[in-house]
């Protein structure tokens, strides 16, 4: 370590008399990194600044380019902002690099208890994340395909589902009825995860050994689904080259019936007519289980505060401010963001603006995280190995069999 | 004419002084910003950098010699090939095509030179999702296209053939980086003088002979620099194959792969000893086509 | 038959260059609910304004919502973009101009040493450095400022355009040069006066060529200019993708619109980049 800072403040210091610096403006604004969905409106940040006297310095980044610029700033000692987005995937690398705080004393019992989801982002006994912006995952339905193929209830198990597509299928009603990604994309990673879940297992032990490997397994099955289901049309063929956002443009176009791994946030864009020619038939349900009991994920947005950061009272002043039930709803009502509480996302069901707000809660109270233990730090690589793998077997230059192997023995060779 | 005492001193003499002050700025900015960090960055790849793991020990060559035996890496080696081949090729004779052309076209040349730059002023995000929307295997101009003229009878999802995904990724990266060959290709034809074709002519030569006896060997140098231009572009290919397909294994480029290292693992200095190997790669096959192209057309 | 030839070149360009250009166009000014239709139709059916509307106008909708216009972020972006290339341009030009004609005229100690070295780092990726630059310009306290860009991106495009205007000069004939300095005119004054404006097709090719690879830079933004004081548009455009809704139309009225300043500023240079080096001496 040693090394590398003496290299660096080296460089820096040839580098300075050089050239003459300009330095930054001195502003007293908190610096905040954020994605683009939370772009907090004028409205907004005044509250923030009636309540706590101080103002936001906002820095959106797209989605990708976030991680990137955070590891870039990181590797280089320097805090992005003071407070920064933190993703569920990267809980086991940000906090085994040990770049965030733990921020479970800026929290009262009563509001960790009111946020289920803190368990993912606790990594260590350390909490480097407080999660605000909830996504997990429900299916989404065209009701008008299912009544054309006269189908009352939407199905509850895979076998049922499986019955539904062939029959609107059969009937005509559309080419193609499951929508599920197939590409070698993050997307199709976290649909098999939640596919994995609906076929009743789990895709790690206690100890994080692989469970898909058996035949007989869910993860296993889960994957031989969406392969023959593909093979039998009922999977746009197209699907191999689609990430999911393209999914969710079929859904919109009315071109399937399934969007399986549903975003639960996007049912407020599929029911906007403007943005959707099937907002009449859009419907929630909860996501499938061969025990009837539905299972899903949880894949939930937080906000950190990197260790190197300054003003970090400010930063946890800005954080619960965030939590707060009033900017909640704001953030969902002006930006569609759901909350993260359970006590605000019932209040907002109970004022009416929850769209299909019974299912989405029904759903939210059996989110579980993908890794009980937090999310470890080889999960991007693993993850990337899903997805390649995946895409190959979909692609039938592998067998469903050789897929999970290759999974599995990255997996393994990632925890090393 | 010259004392001894002027040519003792021309080592440090007015031309040397001037010259060294004329290049001050250059050594400054391409020192400090590229020659240092590249350094460091050299430094690092034999160290184990990984933020996930504590400390950071001397591994000597370690990091390379894993490089030697990942499949992925060996893979993504393999592609980053095709595309150099592909994409270089197309953008040279493209380029060249479209600079002949706009060396002849008088008056309409400002019209057409902005129309052939045009691809290059789309940010590249744009222009990854026009191509995403043009590939699309369902709603796409390409299926739409072939299947009108009747090429083919059912939609393609292209990306499902890896030679078919490679040079639909070249193709975009190429259709991106042409203007700029063109472009260097028309500032040498710029400076053929007029005269050379005159003589030519009254000698009865024929446009093919003009071409390969005056045209060509006097844009050599520019040629030299288009190449390599477009060979370092083609290695360093991302955007296109990231956004156009993911990380697929069949697509996925060594730039890719040296970003999913070091920014999505962490293995922070393996992807850093990766890029350095495509920094050598590139350079070591633009080496290539530079020395060769000097060395044909050396005439004094 | 040669002129024949020459226009179905011509329209084969044409077409190669402008046909996705159109078709982001198209898909600019396509409603957003009629983006996936199954019939192809190379022209679009209804044509709506409302992706320009969200760009340019004061107020405009998002998932149901009245939001901001994104007017402010966009034109300060396209503000940056301007300004961070315009300088970027003017520096690499200027430099390589001076410093090309003393690697080709002048004499000096380790000269072509370093002429091999600086090309050799076109090849450099730009993850390659990243990390140690931020270091670097964090301790000289230029990121987020128009200064540390704009150097970065001379450090890039300076080798391009050194080899660019090193091979101009060479093939520059060196009896003009000579006569002037017989005449008793310094080096540096023949430069000025003499070479530089023969050098004018060269210098406008190089500027081009820096101006619209700045123009189109990632990377080195998306680290080094985070905010909007000076980020420039490539990087804000992919902030158009919210997480459950690709806003394919406004980024390609973004694009469209993006696609304006460099193409003006080509039609204008190309006054210049016309007027060949020898079409004039040979008159």
């Amino acid at each position: 370590m040693k090394r590398r800072t003496l290299l660096s403040a080296a460089l820096a210091l040839g580098l300075t008399t050089a050239f003459t610096p300009i330095m930054a403006v001195a502003a007293d604004a908190l610096p905040v990194l954020l994605p683009p969905w939370v772009t907090l409106p004028k409205e907004m940040t005044d509250k923030y600044t009636a309540k706590t006297s101080g103002t936001l310095d906002i820095q959106t980044l797209g989605w990708d380019e976030i991680r990137t610029k955070i590891v870039t700033s990181m590797m280089a000692s320097k805090a992005p902002a003071s407070a920064t987005e933190m993703d569920w995937s990267w809980v086991g690398q940000f906090g085994s690099a040990g770049w965030y705080d733990d921020l479970s004393g800026i929290l009262t019992d009563e509001m960790k208890a009111d946020l289920p989801t803190t368990s993912i982002f606790t990594f260590d006994g350390k909490l480097i994340g407080v999660p605000y912006n909830n996504d997990f995952r429900v299916m989404i339905y065209n009701k008008g395909h299912l009544a054309k193929a006269g189908i009352a209830t939407a199905p509850t198990t895979p076998d049922e589902l499986l019955a539904a597509a062939k029959a609107i299928k059969e009937k005509g009603v559309v080419e193609h009825p499951i929508g599920l990604p197939l590409s070698a994309t993050e997307g199709s990673a976290t649909a098999w995860y939640l596919l994995t879940k609906a076929f009743g297992g789990d895709l790690f032990d206690a100890d994080l050994k692989p469970l898909f490997v058996d035949p007989e397994s869910a993860g296993y099955k889960a994957m031989a689904f969406e392969v023959a289901a593909l093979k039998d049309g009922l999977i746009d063929p197209a699907a191999t080259s689609l990430k999911d956002v393209e999914i969710q443009e079929l859904f919109k176009s009315g071109k399937i019936t399934f969007d399986i791994a549903g975003w639960a946030g996007n049912l407020a864009v599929y029911t906007d007519a403007s943005k959707s020619q099937v907002a009449e038939d859009a419907a929630a349900a909860l996501v499938p289980n061969v025990n009837g009991k539905s299972r899903t994920i949880g894949l939930p947005g937080a906000l950190g505060v990197p260790v190197s950061a300054g003003d970090k009272e400010t930063a946890h002043a800005f954080i619960n401010w965030m939590l707060d039930a009033d900017t909640m709803i704001d953030n969902y009502t002006k930006l569609g963001n759901l909350p993260t509480r359970l006590s605000v996302l019932k209040q907002l069901n109970d004022e009416g603006k929850l769209k299909q707000g019974d299912v989405l809660i029904e759903q939210a109270g059996v989110v579980e995280p993908l890794f009980a233990g937090g999310t470890p730090g080889w999960y991007p690589e693993f993850s990337g190995a899903v997805a390649t793998n995946l895409n190959a077997a979909a692609k039938g230059q592998i067998s469903v069999d050789d897929a999970v192997k290759a999974i599995a023995a990255a997996a393994e060779e990632a925890q090393q | 004419m010259t004392s001894s005492f002027v040519s003792k001193r021309a080592f440090l003499g007015r031309e040397a002084r001037l010259g060294l002050w004329l290049s001050a700025p250059i050594i400054l900015i391409m020192g400090g910003l590229v020659i240092l960090p590249l350094i460091v960055t050299v430094v690092d790849s034999f160290f184990r950098v990984e933020p996930m793991k504590m400390g950071t020990p001397f591994v000597g060559l370690r990091n390379y010699i894993a490089l030697m035996t990942d499949p992925n890496v060996l893979q993504s080696w393999t592609n980053t090939l095709v595309y150099v081949v592909i994409s270089v090729t197309i953008e040279t004779l493209g380029g060249l095509a479209a600079a002949l052309l706009l060396n002849r076209s008088g008056s309409a040349r400002r019209w057409l030179l902005a129309i052939v730059i045009l691809p290059w002023c789309l940010p590249p995000v744009v222009n990854a999702i026009i191509w995403l929307w043009i590939y699309n295997p369902s709603y796409g101009l390409l299926n739409g296209l072939l299947q009108s003229v009747g090429l083919i009878s059912e939609n393609q999802v292209w990306f499902n053939d890896r030679f078919t995904g490679l040079v639909l990724v070249s193709v975009v990266h190429a259709w991106r980086m042409m203007p700029l060959t063109a472009i260097i290709l028309l500032a040498a034809l710029q400076s053929i003088p007029f005269t050379l074709y005159e003589a030519a002519r009254l000698d009865g030569a024929t446009p093919w002979r003009q071409f390969s006896l005056i045209t060509l060997p006097l844009i050599s140098s520019g040629l030299a620099i288009a190449l390599s231009q477009s060979t370092v572009f083609a290695f360093n290919l991302f955007d296109e194959a990231w956004i156009l397909n993911g990380s697929s294994m069949d697509t996925r480029s060594i730039m890719v792969q040296v970003y999913m290292m070091a920014f999505q693992n962490l293995k922070f200095s393996l992807g850093m000893a990766l890029s350095i190997l495509a920094m050598i790669a590139s350079l070591a096959v633009s080496a290539l086509y530079v020395l060769r192209v000097y060395k044909e057309t050396r005439f004094d | 038959m040669r002129r024949l030839g020459f226009y179905l070149g011509c329209a084969v360009l044409i077409l190669w260059s402008l046909g996705p250009v159109y078709w982001s166009l198209v898909t600019s000014l396509t409603p957003p609910n009629a983006l996936v239709s199954d019939q192809l139709h190379l022209w679009p059916q209804q044509i709506t304004l409302e992706h320009y509307g969200k760009l340019f106008g004061a107020t405009s909708t998002s998932q149901g919502n009245e939001v901001q216009s994104v007017w402010p972020q966009f034109s300060r972006a396209l503000f940056n973009s301007v300004l961070t290339s315009l300088l970027a341009t003017v520096v690499t030009v200027v430099i390589a101009a001076f410093g090309a004609w003393a690697f080709v005229r002048l004499r000096f100690p380790g000269r072509d040493t370093m002429f091999v070295l600086i090309v050799a780092t076109l090849g450099v990726p730009a993850y390659t450095v990243m990390i140690p630059l931020y270091r670097i310009m964090i301790g000289a306290g230029l990121v987020d400022t128009y200064l540390g860009v704009t150097l970065i991106y001379v450090s890039a495009f300076l080798p391009l355009a050194l080899w660019l205007m090193r091979s101009v000069y060479q093939a520059m004939p060196l009896s003009l040069e000579e006569a002037a300095w017989l005449d008793g005119a310094s080096k540096l004054y023949t430069l000025v006066r003499i070479v530089l404006p023969l050098a004018g097709p060269g210098l406008m090719a190089t500027a081009i060529l820096t101006f619209l690879s700045a123009w189109g830079q990632f990377m080195v933004p998306l680290v080094f200019s985070p905010t909007l004081s000076t980020k420039p548009l490539t990087v804000l455009i992919p902030e158009f993708v919210t997480r459950n809704y690709v806003d394919y139309g406004l980024m390609n009225a973004a694009g469209i619109v993006a696609i304006v300043p460099p193409a003006l500023l080509v039609l204008f240079l190309n006054r210049f980049l016309v007027q060949g080096l020898m079409a004039g001496a040979s008159k």
